[in-house]
């Protein structure tokens, strides 16, 4: 199979133009640093796609480079792109984490004529920065307004919101409220924390004044959810009656062992579970799960890192291995296909995914927890955008 | 005023810890005059090395802790003898930065390499499990654990430093260390003594702490400037000092949170500001 | 204490006392050397401008945090608060409609200065370690500041969309950065200039003396607090400067430009090039910038190891910075030719 693959290549070489034998796609991530994590995730979904798909695609080869990005740093952005698309010379642009850092590489993509495909990077407005970008992960609206809805649907009237002070965590409380209060329900107040916050008691302590009858939280991943999660249990709202409801950042897999019991029973939105019931995603966590070494790292930026390099093959067949930024695009807009996380599509307006949503809760599984899949909404488009 | 207490048991906690991290640093400051900034790197060592013991190897949390703090001493000494003695007496702060900023990065790197990014628990053992209700509030135990422990720390530091002879030598170096080795006092071995109480205490407070301040490779850097802040309000050597400044830290950094969540840190900041220009000696400073 | 009082890095006493040409001589020297460099390094390297150019913003707020830490001895982890307000200023320049750079270079700095007297004003006050202590308060009440100023900052998203014409209407920015690179490098050189002139004007003689001892100075009946609060104000205007080129070039301004770590990887620069003279600011800039792009670039996931362990061989084996090494080649060398003439 291989080897005749290998054989149409070399005739489409020899007959059609000097399609360059091997393609580079240059992957920006954070693999050092407070986000290191992340970056790992990005590295395991490339090499799990590569794993079960091979890494030949319409006769081309293509090959990763890796670029450390460590922190939210437009101009190492900047330069760091510079440096894959001039000295690496790569056709394709993946990964990218944090939001400065995907406005920093936007404005140079035209000029060089290469697509950035977003593995994580989640503000709505990043797609709109430049016509050559594509995002396979999700953003804040996306994950919060179904979790809004489906609160209001469980009768709840009034709640608190707690999120943390920056880009992220404005957007789910703005998605969160917009939201709630359509269907009628009441924010008594929304409380931002500052990103180096490490003692969350005080918070806790100020929705328990509150009166309000659950408490939506937004932190980014890592160490300030297990700390807010851990508060959360101590603080004796759950006694009181007094839900945490959140987005699947509070639970990500990654985090949950070090949070522990205190998350069970958690109630959240995302639009990936490691746990998400089918073949292709037992698969994909199989092959992940050993390209980074310890499956309790694996997370959900690994699924939108596998389904980018998925969208950059598709792109390589469309062009024939020709740089064309613009037809590479052109070519994955409108697409449907089946991800590891379910049915999705890139929207053709948007150029972002339009995905299903799930509800989940976080259980026991054989000693490990796990999001558990109540509910899905299917096709949610990015909300932030969405008119 | 049951909201106040709530807060103020909060903030001790807090409070606490800090203390029994930067109390090591503080000791070293006042007598090797050495900016440390790699302190916050022992406390993480520590950290990953208890949890490492009761996650993996599963040993006891009684047994793995003792055994953690050891081993972070183990492994720092060798940098004592190697690096940091170079460093010692404050003359060249400037290379004490660079030296210690870079063990910082090196261990962050080593620990990444190692452990892998992701947060490492330390899981409690049941006793420290759980709330009690205090009546007014239901409180974390091993949040009153913590506040124990560092009253312990504090009070067992009084004591070394008062009432043996170790603490003589440490106080006669402290006020003059030229007459004190003039007087046969062995300042090397004294030195090297300190830095390991100082490495041990960090471990601790690294371990007491993960429930607040969560063990992964940026911790070394993430609280650093805290620790360099409960010192310098403190004052570098005071045992009271930092304890005081400890609390009033975490009490300011609490309260401030509660009253107004959104501004938190400015008022952490600006109290920082203010009590430097009140006290610039440090908050129990010993006229000199 | 990390502080005053102490001679941080001194440059050796006959710097002052040897006759006049060889100073100037030298002076010129160095900044041939820093030009010849730059140009060197875009025709070598012509395809990592980008990073070039990084290096020579990221020079500005180095050599700003020598005329404090180097020369006036006041040791900040707090500096990158006037580069992240020169970047800020900038870039709202930029984004008010004016797309002249050296404009956006202009406001920048002024912007900078402003901070550095505002900055200088709380801090010099105390002294020692809860001086170092209040700079960084400084630069977390400004980075929490900027988080909180969306509507001028962006936030943590950033600001962006900037569009910088081309300069003085001619050279306009393009994918390599070469535009960007040669405009950066000019400025510097000029500012370098500039700065040695006043490094060894009276001025700067006094700012030195204050350096070394603050408390002669004072019995002497110098003015320490002003003079200090004046140098602030400069430093602050250079890294304003290097703020603003640095949005320039990047056409964003994120949080980092305002923090702690930034402060803190300039200082790491500063001690590695050997405080106290301008163009070692200027050389540990480029080996610890350069070094760390290289070594990441190789191996992505564990590179910072190696670079602490850099760092710490540095200390052991050239203490007084890689510009001293330099220095000190030159003397040997200087008495190994003039050796009979002695």
């Amino acid at each position: 199979m291989k080897s005749g693959a290998a054989a149409l290549l070399l005739a489409a070489g020899f007959a059609g133009s000097a399609a360059a034998d091997t393609i580079k796609v240059g992957v920006i991530a954070p693999f050092s640093g407070p986000f290191a994590q992340a970056g790992k995730n990005f590295k395991a979904g490339v090499e799990a796609y590569v794993a079960t798909h091979g890494d030949t695609v319409a006769g081309h080869k293509v090959e990763f480079v890796y670029r450390d990005l460590d922190g939210p740093d437009p101009g190492k952005a900047k330069s760091v792109a510079q440096d894959l698309i001039i000295k690496e010379k790569v056709q394709y642009l993946g990964g990218v984490y944090l939001t400065p850092s995907a406005f920093a590489i936007a404005p140079m993509l035209e000029e060089a004529n290469v697509p950035l495909v977003v593995f994580n990077a989640a503000t709505s407005s990043i797609t709109q920065k430049s016509p050559l970008i594509v995002r396979t992960s999700f953003t804040l609206w996306q994950t919060t307004v179904p979790l809004a809805k489906q609160a209001a649907k469980d009768g709840k009237k009034k709640i608190i919101i707690a999120v943390t002070d920056y880009g992220p965590g404005t957007d789910a409380e703005a998605a969160f409220r917009k939201t709630f209060e359509a269907a009628g329900g009441q924010i008594v107040e929304s409380i931002k924390m500052p990103l180096a916050t490490t003692d969350f008691g005080p918070y806790l302590q100020r929705a328990k004044d509150s009166g309000a009858e659950a408490l939506f939280a937004f932190l980014p991943s890592g160490a300030p959810t297990v700390g807010f999660v851990k508060a959360y249990a101590e603080s004796g709202l759950k006694e009181k009656g007094v839900a945490l409801i959140s987005t699947g950042d509070l639970t990500e897999e990654a985090g949950l062992p070090a949070i522990g019991d205190a998350a069970l029973g958690m109630r959240t939105s995302f639009h990936y579970s490691v746990a998400h019931d089918s073949a292709l995603n037992r698969a994909f966590v199989a092959a992940a799960s050993k390209a980074i070494g310890n499956a309790d790292e694996l997370s959900f930026p690994a699924v939108a890192a596998y389904d980018g390099v998925y969208v950059i093959t598709k792109m390589i067949e469309a062009t024939g291995g020709k740089q064309d930024a613009k037809k590479a695009v052109q070519a994955v807009l409108g697409m449907v296909w089946e991800s590891p996380r379910g049915p999705v599509k890139i929207d053709p307006e948007t150029r972002h995914v339009t995905q299903t949503i799930y509800l989940r809760e976080v259980v026991k599984d054989g000693g490990k927890l796990i999001n558990k899949e109540l509910s899905s909404v299917p096709d949610q488009p990015d909300w932030g955008l969405a008119k | 005023m049951d909201t106040a207490l709530g807060i103020g048991i909060d903030a001790l906690a807090y409070g606490m810890i800090l203390f029994t991290i930067s109390i090591g640093l503080s000791v070293m400051m006042g007598l090797m005059r050495v900016v440390n900034l790699a302190h916050g790197a022992f406390a993480m060592v520590g950290g990953y090395l208890a949890s490492y013991a009761i996650r993996q190897i599963g040993l006891p949390y009684g047994v793995a802790v003792p055994l953690a703090i050891l081993a972070t001493v183990v492994i720092a000494l060798p940098l004592e003898v190697l690096l940091f003695r170079r460093i010692y007496g404050g003359a060249e702060p400037l290379k004490q930065v660079l030296m210690t900023i870079g063990i910082t990065f090196a261990v962050i790197g080593v620990m990444n390499a190692v452990f892998g990014p992701t947060i490492k628990p330390i899981p409690l053992p049941e006793a420290l499990r759980g709330t009690v209700d205090l009546g007014f509030r239901t409180m974390a135990i091993h949040r009153l654990a913590v506040i124990g422990a560092g009253l312990a720390v504090a009070l067992g530091l009084w004591l070394l430093i008062e009432k043996t002879a170790f603490g003589v030598r440490l106080r006669a170096a402290v006020d003059n260390p030229g007459m004190a080795a003039a007087l046969g006092i062995r300042t090397e071995r004294l030195y090297l003594a300190t830095f390991a109480l100082a490495v041990a205490l960090a471990a601790f407070g690294g371990i007491a702490g993960a429930e607040l301040m969560p063990i992964e490779p940026t911790y070394a850097l993430k609280y650093m400037v805290t620790f360099l802040v409960v010192v310098s309000i403190g004052g570098a050597g005071s045992i009271g000092g930092a304890l005081a400044a400890a609390i009033v830290v975490g009490l300011v950094d609490t309260a401030g949170r509660y009253l107004m969540p959104g501004l938190g840190t400015f008022f952490t900041y600006l109290a920082v500001i203010l009590i430097v220009h009140l006290a610039p000696n440090g908050l129990l400073a010993r006229t000199r | 204490m990390l502080s005053s009082g102490t001679p941080t890095a001194p440059a050796p006493p006959t710097a002052t006392m040897s006759p006049r040409p060889s100073r100037i001589v030298r002076d010129l020297a160095g900044l041939t050397a820093v030009a010849v460099a730059g140009i060197a390094g875009f025709y070598l390297f012509p395809n990592d401008l980008g990073l070039l150019t990084r290096m020579v913003s990221a020079a500005f707020l180095v050599v700003s945090l020598d005329l404090l830490v180097g020369y006036a001895g006041v040791a900040t982890l707090g500096q990158a608060a006037m580069f992240g307000l020169g970047a800020y200023a900038a870039a709202n320049t930029n984004l008010a409609g004016v797309q002249e750079p050296l404009v956006m270079v202009l406001i920048g700095g002024l912007a900078g200065a402003l901070g550095g007297l505002v900055s200088g004003a709380i801090v010099l006050r105390a002294h020692g370690l809860p001086r170092l202590v209040l700079t960084i308060a400084v630069v977390q009440l400004a980075h929490e500041a900027a988080n909180k100023l969306s509507a001028w900052t962006g936030g943590s998203d950033g600001l962006s969309g900037l569009e910088p014409g081309p300069v003085l209407g001619l050279f306009r920015f393009d994918l390599y950065g070469r535009t960007g690179f040669l405009f950066s490098l000019v400025l510097l050189v000029i500012t370098l200039a500039v700065l040695v002139r006043l490094t060894r004007s009276p001025f700067g003689l006094k700012v030195r003396a204050i350096g070394r001892d603050p408390g002669r100075v004072r019995t002497m009946g110098g003015a320490v607090l002003p003079t200090l609060l004046v140098v602030y104000t400069i430093a602050g205007l250079v890294a304003g400067m290097g703020g603003a080129l640095e949005a320039i070039a990047a056409g964003v301004v994120g949080l980092d430009a305002i923090s702690f770590e930034r402060s803190a990887t300039a200082l790491v620069m500063l001690v590695l090039g050997g405080a106290g003279s301008l163009f070692g600011a200027v050389l540990g800039t480029v080996v610890f910038m350069g070094f760390e792009h290289i070594v990441s670039a190789s191996n992505p996931f564990h590179w910072l190891i190696v670079v602490g362990v850099m760092l710490v061989a540095v200390v052991l084996f050239l203490p007084r910075g890689l510009g001293s090494a330099a220095a000190e080649l030159q003397r040997l060398a200087r008495i190994a030719g003039l050796g009979g003439a002695r």
